[in-house]
């Protein structure tokens, strides 16, 4: 057996390596899934929050969309206000006493993580929403567009352009909070890593190793999410034609795109 | 001449607050029509009644005999166009784009033919040069210009302007008015609420003064801005001709 820090690391790595890949790919997955479909939750939801009914809606119609809106906010209220770890025991518990229902490991998470996150995109996507001027809603109106069009080709465009730092921090949030899973054996890299740990007795080395996973796989995706951000921000210059006479004049023009006139 | 919009009794208000107190108003085709008035008197509220961005309290809002409230909701904004204030030009796409995406999702013409007529009227208004360029980085005229061209676009009958010169710096209202007077010139139907008297006054076919939620006179502006009926309007005209 090693007798030095750095003995039990080779050690650990050599014997568990397999795991801790494993394990880390595992908790990336749950994270990409679970932000990824999270994020379509939230801007569904955030889609019927904000739906209005016109003037002469019926009653049912009306009944129909309260209920909804009723039932989206508990829904985004319970999942924010209960821990994920509960929502995980509930959730694949629940499934096999009343549903007969035997959950696989993963596919719990990828649910458990998918709803969690998309009642706290709701609330982001909503931020996001309010932070667009009224006048771009107006105007998506104004030429005829349905709610769902002035929504997906207007409003949420430049709504996600404002909240992805928050979409980003929700993805690392994951990354990290999927740990808490292990409690029903998804095999992510905590869950490994209590495996690998409890052979040898060594949880200090063994988790050293898991934190610089998890480190890792955080730093990593924060700044790969920097760099999509500044994509996005979009160019910053144009091409000006020339007019009918001199087509030949094309002049770029670069301003600052939020400097407005 | 047709009738295009016929408004009778036209009701709004927000909460206890009566914005508009009984409206009657009627536009022939081919018409400008030119509404002016105090800051509060409801002018926006009217326009926006009338392609129910604002919901009527009450009144009547007649499109060539149809009642507004009960034609489909993308129809009647297609036929009847906005032109704001503060321009609201789509942020998240180009010129072009924004004279297309209203074609493409409402009209479902097709993206040449969308293409096309968008470079017509951006080309009209003098915006072709910048069809690749995004809101921000245009200036206020050209914004309202390509505003103007993106409401074309959908061969509105008839368009409500909301005083499309007020957020613009003074060099800038030219260019936008003349624009508008080329519409007047290709015999498209238009209300325009302004505080440019020297436009309305040779633009327009009739003039309307509103105050305090009503019609309070409504003639050709030969005689509103020369030998207008009611105090109330001598007294506003006497205010802003003086300033
Ligand atoms: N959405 C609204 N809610 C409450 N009051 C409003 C709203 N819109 C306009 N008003 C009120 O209606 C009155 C008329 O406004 P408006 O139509 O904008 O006048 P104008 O365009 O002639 O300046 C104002 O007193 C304004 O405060
Ligand atoms: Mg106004």
């Amino acid at each position: 057996m090693p007798n030095t820090f750095f003995g039990w690391i080779g050690f650990l790595l050599e014997k568990y390596g397999g795991m801790f890949l494993s394990g880390a790919a595992n908790t990336l997955l749950i994270a990409v899934v679970g932000t990824v479909a999270g994020f379509i939750i939230g801007l569904l939801v955030a889609i019927v929050r904000t739906i209005q009914l016109k003037r002469d809606a019926g009653g049912l119609k009306r009944a129909a969309l309260g209920a909804a809106k009723l039932l989206l906010n508990a829904y985004i209220e319970v999942f924010r206000g209960t821990p994920m770890i509960v929502q995980a025991m509930v959730v694949y518990y629940g499934a096999s006493q009343y549903l007969g229902l035997n959950l696989p490991a993963m596919t719990a998470a990828f649910l458990v993580v998918s709803i969690n996150t998309g009642a706290y995109m709701a609330e982001i996507v909503r931020g996001g929403i309010l932070s667009v001027d009224a006048g771009q809603k107006e105007a998506a109106i104004a030429v005829g567009m349905t709610h769902w069009q002035g929504m997906t080709g207007v409003i949420l465009p430049q709504a996600i352009r404002n909240i992805l730092p928050s979409v980003g921090n929700e993805f690392v949030v994951n990354i990290k909070d999927s740990s808490v899973l292990n409690v029903i054996s998804v095999t992510e890299v905590f869950f490994m890593s209590k495996s690998a740990a409890g052979t040898y007795y060594r949880y200090f080395e063994v988790f050293f190793i898991t934190s610089v996973i998890y480190f890792i796989l955080t730093f990593t995706f924060t700044r790969l999410l920097r760099l999509v951000e500044k994509k996005l921000s979009g160019s910053a210059s144009y091409t000006v034609y020339g007019s009918q006479s001199s087509y030949q004049a094309e002049i770029e023009v670069k301003r600052d795109p939020e400097g407005e006139a | 001449m047709a009738e295009i919009l016929h408004v009778t009794g036209l009701y709004k208000r927000f909460g206890g607050n009566e914005v508009l107190s009984g409206i009657d108003l009627s536009v022939g085709a081919g018409e400008v029509v030119c509404v002016i008035g105090p800051s509060g008197s409801g002018k926006s509220t009217f326009l926006r009644c009338i392609n129910l961005l604002e919901e009527p309290s009450g009144g009547q809002i007649l499109f060539k005999g149809q009642d507004v409230m009960k034609m489909p909701a993308s129809l009647l904004h297609a036929r009847v166009g906005m032109v704001f204030q503060q321009f609201n030009l789509f942020n998240n796409m180009t010129a072009l784009d924004n004279c297309v995406a209203g074609q493409r999702r409402v009209l479902r013409r097709s993206r040449e033919e969308s293409v096309r007529k968008a470079m017509f009227y951006l080309e009209r208004v003098g915006m072709l040069p910048y069809r690749d360029a995004r809101p921000a980085q245009l200036s206020g005229g050209q914004k309202q210009r390509a505003a103007i061209a993106r409401a074309l676009c959908m061969d509105p009958e008839v368009l409500l302007f909301d005083e499309p010169t007020s957020a613009l710096d003074p060099e800038m209202v030219d260019e936008v008015l003349s624009v508008i007077r080329t519409l007047k010139d290709g015999g498209l139907t238009m209300m325009i609420v302004t505080h440019e008297m020297a436009f309305a006054r040779d633009a327009a076919d009739r003039v309307v003064f509103m105050d305090a939620g009503k019609v309070v006179e409504d003639a050709p502006p030969s005689k509103l801005f020369v030998k207008p009926e009611n105090p109330r309007t001598q007294a506003f005209l006497a205010r802003t001709m003086r300033g």
